[in-house]
């Protein structure tokens, strides 16, 4: 070859090389564009963020329709630090308008870390008022977010109602809707109808560029998913009556709990102390929390649903009514008390002491006067009844009449958190006194003591079963859903106490002749109206250091009118001394203003409102828990 | 009389004639006009900033890059317009220049992304290194058309290598690798000038055996390495059954030995790969078969080689290996070292057949591409053109540098040549880096797409390259007799 053919030829051999380098080139490019789909996706999950888009939380009305909860709209204050400003930016404005320290901003801005891409929440609850002036001033790198807080116009129910707050780790662990930074309710009718409060979170996908910083609407919002409001609930609560029943509590430790026995609907539930539930709400949350934690009478504390208390002399009613079914008791039956139940014999014989009153009576003024003896002899007629063999049995007998009166398990309404309370049974006794038991034993029970425990709620159940003559409706707190035309079934089925209806005309007549004649409730009189009661006056064990028993319990069992029951309620204040001091006039005072909207015995309000109970134990307790944990 | 045609001369006829006008090549002017085009078009894309100002603001990349083009158009121009000599002449002022540039730089520079490549007078940088490219071109053409001038002597090899090696130590020196490397390119020019395979050829055997020593293990390249050398053998030598023979037995006593002796497979390989290199090496010698004898020198060469490098390699710094490692595609980690080069990736893929727009393009707009207007630039045809903006975008690199290298074919005197060869394999060396590097396929070198990425030295540089070698193909024969 001569040396220009070869050069030719060499010419020819690098347009290939350079040839086959752009076929490699586009052959790769072929791939990566056309073939290879991983790339769509990728680009799309660099510039895509979702963003939470937050409801409106469901509001709560009263009975009446007046709001119980209400939502207002509010605002998170977030920061990115990775866009704010290089040369900073005027840290003073800022706090100053979102109403925070300079120390609260840098302690913020110290735990959002440097550069960070991660939004970090500074402070919530940022007003719209303050917003707009926040979003005037443009601060790069901060921006808010959407929130709903609670706000209460009554200022009431704060244990009954519950609040919202943000979720823990567990919540999100246990449901999987919620995510860090999500609100939930805790306590009360917000987790009772969580699911319906909340309605649903939206989601937004906007664009981000390589910073964080948000360009726009990704696809112009077309993936976008609205957030649904929350479900709006009406209550059977009647928002003025709790507010005047919470009046009357404030001072005393106890419980309230209002039932209209027609509908098993609940007019008021008291648990005393309670707190204003606008103190869950706002930047001093966790302040008011701290206190209330420390609080050893437990405003948080739901005791209309959750404490255990003997239910005293109002479980004679009980007691009347099972004897009456059994046939063990006539209505004409006397019985004879010398200040008291003596029973044993010997060395062993005890006595269960009464207060003075005539002797013998007859059943309708038993339970008028509150006879203690008279009921041990019912009692004991019940379960020694040789028609069912022993004493065992007869306790057996007892126990299932007790239980259809919705004592000793939950009554299943629609708050959580229920207790069961507890009805003593054969096996326990058993067990207890090692099978060795007999009438005198678990005597106490006849009036209501001993192991006998139940709940506020079941208390005024009671009172509802009685007034209805012998059914309940499951009590509940919510009686309308929007969007709904009816609440859970449960709450429309009567359930029957095993007791017939004829017999709860006479232990009603002992109740009214209880109020309006000469009984132990007489304060419970209100003119015009036929009012019905029960007192009792509840023993228990607490103790001071020296061994001395703190005063009684004060109970109160009453429902008016007596035909066509309106409103069935029972209160209950902790040492309160007895039944008829305290108990009966705040009961009272509530029928009266649920039935006549107003009050005339200003002068009973004043005594009771001013009533002093000595909480003796309540302050020994407070005073060990802060030596042993004292603040900071 | 018809005129005659000269097929390899090319396409314009009466090339000897008539104005200046008429004797540029229109094709290269034109592709080179289009590239610079394409790119201000990119630049805009990839860097419009609303916030910076009126459309045309001087802050925005694209009018500074305007500003660019209208120098460089003012440069080609006057290199257009002068005499074909001037170029011959500048070669040793120019290279002399260029070095003593690289040096100050060395000293005076500042540093640019880790490179003490640059000088900078006020608001404008220049990268030297730019430049050097050109009269390193120049001084090729000048070595290598020089009359007494022959590819294969040893004197004049050593010419051509020190003319290649001396700025790229330099500039290596300045930590700017990548525009070092694109000195390398030269060989390609060396090749057309008939260099020897006996130097060619190894030194690409070297760097494909580098690549490979990081990619697969030393086992699987030297039986790669046997199997192909067979099959060259029986290609060049027939005699398949002998050839098959000795593979099996080759394989067959490396299972031996590593079934029954203590030995690993890899010394097991070797052991026996080094007794039958010497008892082929004493057979090739006594037959005088030569075919025979360079596969084995090769694959002796490639058992000392491949464990150096292994053991070179793990005396360098851990994020100097994982840069090694990723681009040879063993390590990947996507927050890591290739983020870039996944972020460009993602781009590119995402852009699909026909792209998502110009100003569409998420990934550019929203600064998930790194460099997104000067180094990364080709990620922006990639995103908003998609495979056919990229399909012509690289079938316009090619036909300029095919069209380069046409040119240096019709040029009867090697100057021309040699230069024209210069100006293809600088070209072809840059967009096979940097367009290899968007897709993957090379590491990231931090060199620039000529024409289109954002940056004066670059434009400027890549502009008097082109020109000169536009105005060297114009020249009459006149001009090329008067050089003698």
């Amino acid at each position: 070859m001569s040396r220009e053919s070869k050069g030719q030829h060499r010419y020819h051999v690098l347009r290939y090389v350079v040839i086959l380098a752009a076929v490699i080139i586009l052959g790769r490019l072929f791939y990566v564009q056309l073939i290879d789909d991983r790339y769509d996706a990728r680009a799309a999950s660099n510039i895509m963020r979702s963003y939470i888009e937050y409801p409106m939380r469901g509001e709560v009305l009263d009975r009446r329709g007046e709001y119980l909860i209400r939502s207002r709209i509010c605002y998170d204050v977030m920061v990115i630090t990775r866009d704010i400003p290089k040369e900073g930016f005027d840290s003073v404005r800022l706090a100053a308008i979102l109403n925070i320290s300079m120390d609260k901003l840098r302690r913020e801005l110290r735990r959002a870390g440097p550069n960070s891409y991660t939004p970090h929440l500074v402070v919530g609850y940022l007003s719209q008022e303050a917003k707009l002036i926040f979003d005037e001033s443009e601060f790069k790198g901060f921006y808010t977010r959407f929130r709903t807080a609670r706000e209460y116009p009554r200022q009431v129910g704060g244990n009954l109602l519950g609040y919202v707050s943000e979720v823990r780790p567990e919540d999100i662990e246990k449901w999987k809707y919620y995510s860090a930074g999500d609100y939930i309710g805790i306590g009360g009718v917000e987790s009772a109808y969580e699911t319906l409060l909340r309605g649903e979170k939206g989601v937004s996908y906007r664009v981000n560029d390589n910073r964080g910083a948000v360009k726009g609407a990704y696809k112009d919002g077309t993936l976008d998913v609205l957030p649904i409001k929350g479900t709006q609930l009406t209550s059977t609560i009647d928002a003025r009556l709790q507010e005047f029943a919470e009046k009357l509590m404030t001072g005393k430790v106890g419980a309230i709990v209002a039932i209209e026995p027609a509908t098993g609907e609940i007019l008021v539930m008291v648990s005393s102390p309670t707190y204003n539930p606008d103190m869950m709400v706002g930047r001093q949350r966790n302040t008011n929390f701290l206190e209330m934690t420390r609080n050893q009478r437990q405003p948080q504390f739901t005791r209309a649903l959750k404490e255990h208390y003997a239910p005293g002399s109002t479980f004679k009613l009980v007691q009347g009514l099972v004897g009456l079914e059994e046939g063990v008791l006539h209505p004409g039956d006397k019985h004879p008390c010398s200040r008291g139940f003596t029973y044993g014999v010997g060395r062993n014989s005890r006595t269960l002491k009464c207060h003075s009153h005539d002797s013998p009576l007859s059943l309708r003024r038993a339970v008028a006067e509150s006879c203690n003896a008279y009921f041990c002899y019912v009692f004991k007629d019940i379960i020694t009844n040789p028609k069912y063999g022993s004493i065992k049995e007869g306790m057996r007998k007892w126990t299932e009449y007790v239980h259809s009166f919705g004592f000793g398990d939950r009554l299943n309404c629609d708050l959580y958190g229920e207790s069961k309370g507890f009805v003593p049974t054969t096996e326990f006794y058993d067990k207890g006194y090692d099978g060795r038991w007999n009438w005198g034993t678990v005597i106490s029970c006849a009036i209501g003591q001993g192991e006998m425990a139940c709940t506020p709620l079941q208390m005024a159940n009671l009172a509802a079963t009685i007034a209805n003559r012998g059914y309940y409706y499951t009590p509940h707190i919510i009686k309308a859903i929007e969007g709904q035309d009816s609440i859970d079934r449960r709450f429309y089925e009567r359930h029957y106490t095993m007791v017939s209806a004829r017999h709860f005309e006479t232990i009603i007549d002992g109740m009214w002749q209880s109020v309006n004649d000469d009984g132990t409730s007489r304060l419970a009189k209100l003119e015009g109206w036929d009012v019905c009661g029960k007192t009792g006056t509840a023993e228990h064990n607490r103790r001071d250091a020296n061994g001395k028993r703190y005063p009684d319990h004060s109970t109160f069992l009453t429902f008016a009118p007596r035909n066509n029951p309106k409103i069935a309620i029972s209160v209950y204040v902790e040492h309160g001394g007895f039944g008829s001091d305290v108990a009966v006039p705040i009961a009272s005072l509530i029928e009266e203003l649920y039935l006549t909207d107003t009050i005339k015995r200003t002068e009973m309000l004043n005594k009771v409102l001013n009533y002093e109970i000595d909480y003796g134990y309540y302050d020994a307790k407070q005073r060990k828990y802060d030596k042993e944990n004292p603040k900071d | 009389m018809q005129p005659q045609y000269n097929m390899s001369a090319g396409l314009s006829s009466g090339r000897n004639s008539g104005s200046l006008f008429g004797r540029v090549d229109w094709v290269a002017l034109g592709l080179y006009i289009i590239l610079v085009l394409v790119g201000i078009l990119c630049i805009t894309s990839a860097s419009y900033d609303a916030e910076v100002g009126s459309i045309f603001s001087f802050k925005h990349n694209y009018m500074k890059q305007i500003m660019w083009a209208g120098i460089s158009s003012v440069i080609a121009l006057v290199i257009l317009l002068l005499e074909r000599r001037y170029f011959h002449m500048f070669a040793y002022p120019a290279y002399i220049v260029g070095i003593l540039l690289l040096v100050a730089c060395l000293i005076f520079g500042v540093k640019v992304n880790g490179a003490k490549a640059w000088f900078e007078f006020g608001s404008v940088r220049i990268q030297p290194a730019e430049f050097v490219k050109i009269a390193t071109a120049l001084m090729m053409a000048r070595v290598m058309s020089d009359y007494s001038f022959s590819m294969n002597r040893l004197k004049d090899l050593f010419k051509v290598a020190g003319v290649i090696l001396l700025p790229l130590l330099i500039i290596v020196l300045q930590n700017d690798t990548g525009s070092g490397l694109v000195l390398c390119s030269f060989l390609f020019v060396c090749i057309r000038e008939g260099i020897t395979k006996y130097i060619y050829f190894p030194l690409i055997f070297t760097v494909l055996l580098f690549i490979a020593s990081f990619i697969f293990t030393p086992e699987a390249i030297f039986t790669a390495l046997i199997i192909l050398f067979t099959i060259y053998n029986i290609l060049k030598n027939g005699a398949i059954i002998g050839h098959i023979r000795f593979l099996a037995a080759i394989f067959l006593a490396v299972l031996l030995l590593c079934i029954l002796t203590p030995l690993s497979g890899y010394a097991s390989l070797m052991i026996v790969c080094s007794l039958a290199a010497v008892i082929l090496g004493f057979v090739a010698i006594k037959l005088r078969e030569m075919s025979l004898l360079w596969p084995i020198i090769m694959f002796v060469y490639a058992m000392l080689f491949v464990p150096t490098t292994d053991f070179m390699f793990s005396k360098l710094k851990s994020h100097q290996q994982d840069r090694i490692l990723t681009y040879v595609g063993i390590k990947s980690d996507p927050k890591g070292i290739d983020y870039n080069v996944n972020q460009s990736l993602i781009a590119i893929g995402s852009g699909g057949m026909f792209g998502k727009g110009f100003m569409e393009g998420t990934q550019i707009k929203y600064d998930y591409v790194p460099e997104k207007h000067t180094d990364f630039i080709f990620c922006t045809v990639g995103e908003e053109w998609g495979f056919m903006g990229t399909l012509i975008v690289v079938l316009l690199y090619i036909s300029l540098i095919l069209r380069l290298m046409r040119m240096g074919e019709r040029i009867k005197e090697p100057f021309g040549r040699v230069y024209c060869y210069s100006v293809a394999a600088i070209l072809l060396f840059h967009v096979w880096v940097n367009i290899g590097m968007t897709i993957g396929l090379m590491p990231v070198m931090g060199i620039p797409l000529p024409l289109m990425s954002y940056g004066g030295s670059s434009l400027v540089a890549s502009t008097i390259l082109i020109m000169i070698a536009i105005r060297l193909d114009a020249s009459t024969e006149d001009e090329s007799v008067y050089l003698g």
